[in-house]
């Protein structure tokens, strides 16, 4: 199929074979080249993070403006459909605010007792923070892993491992952050694994993706109480990531070895998205010198080496057998 | 002939240079095209399974079909490198097995337009099965297993999506050559 006609004269057959010739070991060199950088990302997985910032960069802000007028139309078709059944739905609602109200009541003297309680005891909450809204500008539908990309960086305030939280429940957490955009990993990423509890039965547990529509309770640990389906799955604050309290999913199949979650928000939909501060931020720690056997020469400590540290307890000598 | 061979750049006229200079932007429209389709990749579909066809892919492997002079394994390589970057991934993945699906369409060209539409296509789906089953490999390669299962489906919108992304190749490749310079008449 190829259109270029083939040569006539010899001298440009010979150019054209050795072309051929060429471009067959260059892309043999490429090839291997790759398996080096796989190998290479096996290692160090943070390699070419930076370049992933860049084009991160450059694309999530373009979306972010081409999807504007697709969102602008899907609004307004939804105002227009909002006209219809408003008057059931009206009613609907008013039911739903008295139950509500009921409830509101019931509950404000129990938060009144746990204030006084946690006053008692010195409980001290860490607060959410808001750092960004944005919405979701790219996002691939179509690959190995499920990421999106907010047009937010670091001009924003927003870090890495920064919780993403949707209107509706957790969306997932930023890893790579560059100045105008920032990569989430979404929580049905086959990467990502969060802390979560069982509101009824108090059970803890992972929800991990596998890059389907649904997630997966794994590692489920407490107490021996089956689960049923419509359990909501909410964030536990472990890990220091996720604050505690964001719905994550609901349960669908409880049946299943590892029982089957659907996720609360729409990964990908229309609406926004907040960046909040992680919750527990893993505190930075010194950087510590290697443990030494032998004692540092003067010479060597005179020239800036650092003191030496003896093992103690929490490391135990190799000869222990145990490997450290 | 999207881009024709220019003549010995020794016996160009001035003018003959400038003509052929301006018109080498040509020689990049296959890796434009293929580019182009990988952005619109990361288009946000509210899509909860990977549904997106694998349109880079099939931009360079119609391009290797239409040009293979333009669209060698190491230009699908550099493509394929910049899907990674696009898409987060371990860099390399992509960059591999496009280069290495590329090779083997290199290979099986000659086989391609000879028996009719349908066996064309028979024989892509199995280049995308290919493609599909390295991917598993080269991620764990790179330290991340991932499930295969679900891209199942991406191969199906693939190759139901196919003819779509080869007449837009073909298409393009109609309207560059209808406008391709002749250096003899210059």
């Amino acid at each position: 199929m190829d259109w270029t006609p083939a040569p006539r004269r010899p001298t440009a057959i010979r150019r054209q074979q050795n072309l051929a010739l060429l471009s067959a070991v260059v892309s043999g060199g490429v090839v291997a080249g790759g398996l080096i950088l796989l190998l290479l990302a096996r290692v160090n997985p943070d390699t070419a993070a930076g370049l992933r910032r860049t084009t991160a960069d450059l694309v999530a802000p373009t979306w972010a403006v081409l999807r504007a007028p697709v969102d602008g139309l899907a609004a307004l078709a939804e105002g227009i459909g909002d006209y219809f059944g408003a008057i059931d739905r009206a009613r609907h609602l008013e039911t739903e605010l008295d139950t509500a109200n009921a409830r509101l009541r019931a509950a404000r003297a129990g938060m009144e007792e746990l204030r006084r309680l946690k006053a008692l005891m010195r409980v001290r909450s860490p607060q959410r923070e808001v750092v960004a809204t944005a919405r979701i500008a790219a996002a691939t539908t179509g690959t190995v892993v499920r990421t999106a990309m907010l047009a937010v960086g670091t001009s924003d305030g927003v870090g890495e491992a920064m919780p993403v939280i949707g209107a509706e429940g957790l969306i997932g957490r930023t890893t790579e952050v560059g100045r105008n955009a920032a990569r989430v990993l979404l929580i049905t990423d086959p990467l990502s694994r969060v802390p979560v509890i069982v509101e009824r039965t108090g059970q803890v547990g992972l929800a991990a993706g596998r890059n389907q529509p649904t997630l997966q309770l794994i590692d489920l640990s407490g107490a021996t109480v089956p689960l049923v389906t419509g359990d909501r799955v909410v964030t536990s604050g472990d890990g220091g990531v996720y604050p505690p309290g964001v719905p994550v999913a609901t349960v669908v199949d409880a049946r299943a070895a590892a029982p089957v979650l659907r996720p609360a928000a729409r990964l990908l939909g229309a609406g926004f998205v907040t960046v909040e501060t992680a919750w527990l931020p893993v505190p930075a720690t010194e950087p510590q010198g290697p443990v030494f056997d032998a004692p540092v020469p003067v010479e060597a400590r005179r020239r800036g080496a650092p003191t030496p540290r003896l093992r103690d307890a929490d490391a135990p000598p190799i000869s222990n057998g145990t490997g450290g | 002939m999207i881009a024709p061979p220019p003549p010995p750049a020794l016996l160009m006229t001035p003018q003959e240079r400038r003509r052929w200079l301006l018109s080498t932007w040509r020689y990049a429209v296959p890796m434009l095209v293929s580019l182009l389709l990988l952005l619109l990749m990361v288009m946000p579909v509210p899509l909860s399974v990977p549904a997106m066809p694998q349109l880079g892919l099939m931009a360079v492997l119609a391009w290797a079909l239409l040009q293979p002079s333009l669209m060698p394994p190491w230009l699908a390589f550099c493509i394929g490198g910049f899907a990674d970057l696009l898409f987060g991934l371990p860099l390399g993945v992509n960059a591999t097995a496009f280069a290495l699906i590329t090779g083997l369409m290199r290979l099986m060209a000659p086989l391609f337009g000879r028996s009719g539409l349908m066996v064309d296509w028979l024989m892509l789906c199995l280049l995308l099965l290919l493609f599909a089953g390295l991917v598993g490999p080269l991620m764990a390669l790179a330290g991340r297993p991932v499930p295969l299962l679900p891209l199942l489906l991406q191969w199906l919108t693939s190759i139901l999506s196919w003819p779509l992304v080869a007449r837009f190749c073909a298409a393009i490749q109609r309207r560059l050559a209808a406008s391709a310079p002749s250096w003899r008449a210059g």
